[in-house]
């Protein structure tokens, strides 16, 4: 029986990064960034699916545009103006309706990140690889948000060209601002459902109820005033009430704010608590599948 | 053939129909917490329509709608929109599917190797989603009547039974159509995609056809939905008789054949093709 030779069986040492350093950080990074690319290039090579949900966002607009121009018989509603200063319907729906997809990017894509893995079977030699897991997640994020940010954009323009839309150009800044807030917070808010797929594997009723439930308390199409008061309470536990508050009192003239307080310090304290909690959780599902040994299981 | 025979064929013929809505009444059953969520969920998804209508009229009827609508009442214009709409999702998601979803399971290819008409699993598959959507429907609609107050008399319950079932039919055409470029092209989900668009933004669920433009209004009027829903508001908001609304009728049945006789036509079509090409086994 042949020897083997020592020298070119020997094992390759790697050296994997842990512990807080910048070399550590730059590699994570690196790792979202992959996964993003990985995820345009799924998304790429199905053009026709590409081009579709590039439109979506307006689809699901539209509707809520009609039945309000329909409701009031023009695009000025004397109710609004009382509820919150403004009448304008358009304007007002479509400065709530903006941020609708970015929900769909926290519970849908990152939530649905690690169970994509599994369906492509490629979840196990990701979770072998020496970087964090939430690499994963946040590549997906980072993707999702690109490709949100196109359905947006066709979205502006659309509505801009057919309706008109009277927006305070110098409230866009601090409005791009509460909005990077809000991101944030759904970023946690993403995690801890990627952290539900880790366990329950078909998590979708999971995520399709929250997402219910998160549109609902999102004042979009309507102001937070006629919610009930219980769930009015409820919706500033997340970010889309106080976001889109903010984001109307800078774009929107003679809004009122149907709430008092300091909008980004809400949504910082709604950020750090979310992405805090998101993580944790994450973190807990984690070990609890791989002690289970329940990780591979489809 | 002898009368015994003919007999016998039509009875192997109904056990497979029977067959076919047991499995998948079975599969259903076997997740009861997705059975809830189609029963409860989809009211979730009006209810935005309906607060984003108390706030911008500041009540529950609108004179501004009454002009089009024929009815102030809002709330239940767009409550029997959308479970109507339920089976439209049902439809292009479930029978539509249905066949991708037998691939999936791995079983696909016995079926069409199967010594029996084709059609028969197809109308077996019709009627379990049309008795898993109806189910979805009425417990949609008894919470609905406790808390969004919809009136439903006896008296229009065997006609909005009627168009249901012409709605059901003229769907099942459409999903059938489905059926088949998911034989010849294994996902037809961007096609379902597709026609849910077109449904959503076209036909009169949450709003009347005629607000939209005429361009818009005519592509809605192609649609089985369109009928429906008019008759069915009709009947439960405008207390029309069936005898009032038989324009509505005649063009839903005629929309029906033609999508049904169009949606066998190219379902054999597929089947012949992907037989013959060798490619029902490609996942």
């Amino acid at each position: 029986m042949k020897k083997p030779n020592d020298k070119t069986h020997r094992l390759r040492e790697v050296s994997c990064p842990t512990g807080w350093t910048w070399t550590n950080l730059k590699a994570e990074l690196r790792a979202i960034w992959e996964n993003n690319v990985k995820e345009w290039k799924i998304e790429l090579a199905y053009p026709v699916a590409f081009i579709r949900q590039c439109f979506s966002p307006l689809v699901f607009l539209l509707p809520f545009l009609i039945y309000g121009l329909v409701l009031v018989g023009g695009r000025f509603s004397e109710n609004l103006l009382k509820l919150v200063g403004t009448g304008d319907i358009v304007t007002f729906i479509f400065t709530g309706y903006i941020i609708m997809g970015f929900i769909g990017t926290a519970v849908w894509a990152m939530g649905f990140s690690i169970r994509k893995e599994q369906w492509y079977g490629t979840l196990e030699s990701i979770y072998i690889t020496p970087t964090s897991r939430l690499s994963l997640v946040f590549g997906m994020a980072l993707h999702s948000t690109g490709h949100q940010a196109i359905g947006t954009l066709l979205q502006i323009v659309v509505i801009y060209s057919v309706f008109g839309l009277a927006l305070k150009i110098t409230g866009m800044l601090p409005a791009l601002l509460i909005f990077a807030l809000m991101m944030f917070a759904l970023y946690g808010f993403g995690i801890l459902i990627s952290s539900l797929g880790l366990i329950l594997k078909e998590g979708w009723i999971v995520a399709e109820g929250l997402h219910s439930i998160l549109q609902i308390l999102s004042p979009v199409a309507y102001p937070l005033l006629v919610l009930p008061t219980v769930a009015q309470q409820a919706s500033s536990v997340f970010p889309t009430a106080p976001a889109l508050v903010g984001m109307r009192t800078f774009l929107i003239e003679g809004y009122r704010p149907e709430t008092v307080g300091n909008v980004f310090l809400h949504l910082l304290a709604l950020s750090a608590a979310w992405i805090l909690f998101g993580i944790f959780i994450f973190r807990l599902a984690d070990v609890y599948v791989r002690k289970r040994g329940s990780l591979e299981k489809y | 053939m002898t009368r015994g025979e003919a007999l016998l064929g039509i009875k192997s013929d109904l056990f497979i129909v029977w067959s076919e809505v047991v499995k998948n009444i079975k599969f259903l059953l076997a997740y009861p917490v997705v059975f809830v969520f189609w029963a409860i969920f989809p009211i979730f998804w009006f209810i935005p329509f309906i607060l984003q209508g108390q706030a911008i009229v500041g009540g529950l009827q609108s004179q501004s709608f009454a002009e089009i609508a024929g009815t102030p009442e809002f709330i239940p214009f767009v409550v029997l929109g959308s479970i109507l709409n339920s089976y439209v999702m049902t439809s292009l998601y479930g029978m539509g599917e249905s066949i991708r979803r037998e691939a999936y399971q791995g079983t696909l290819d016995y079926i069409l190797s199967s010594p029996c008409n084709k059609a028969y699993i197809l109308i077996g598959k019709a009627l379990s989603e049309s008795l898993a959507s109806t189910i979805f429907a009425l417990s949609q609609m008894v919470i609905c009547i406790v808390f969004f107050g919809i009136n439903v008399t006896l008296g229009i319950i065997m006609p909005t039974i009627f168009i249901i079932t012409l709605l059901i039919l003229g769907l099942y055409g459409m999903a059938l159509m489905l059926a088949a470029a998911s034989l010849q092209f294994k996902q037809a989900h961007d096609l379902a995609h597709t026609l849910e668009y077109v449904f959503y933004l076209f036909s009169p669920v949450r709003y009347p056809i005629e607000s939209l433009p005429l361009w818009a209004q005519i592509v809605g009027k192609l649609l089985p939905l369109t009928y429906a829903l008019i008759a069915v508001r009709s009947l439960m908001l405008l207390k029309l008789g069936l005898t009032a609304l038989y324009a509505e009728i005649i063009i839903l049945i005629l929309i029906d054949t033609a999508l049904i006789v169009i949606g066998f036509y190219l379902f054999n079509r597929m089947e012949e093709r992907t037989k013959k090409s060798g490619v029902i086994s490609q996942y």
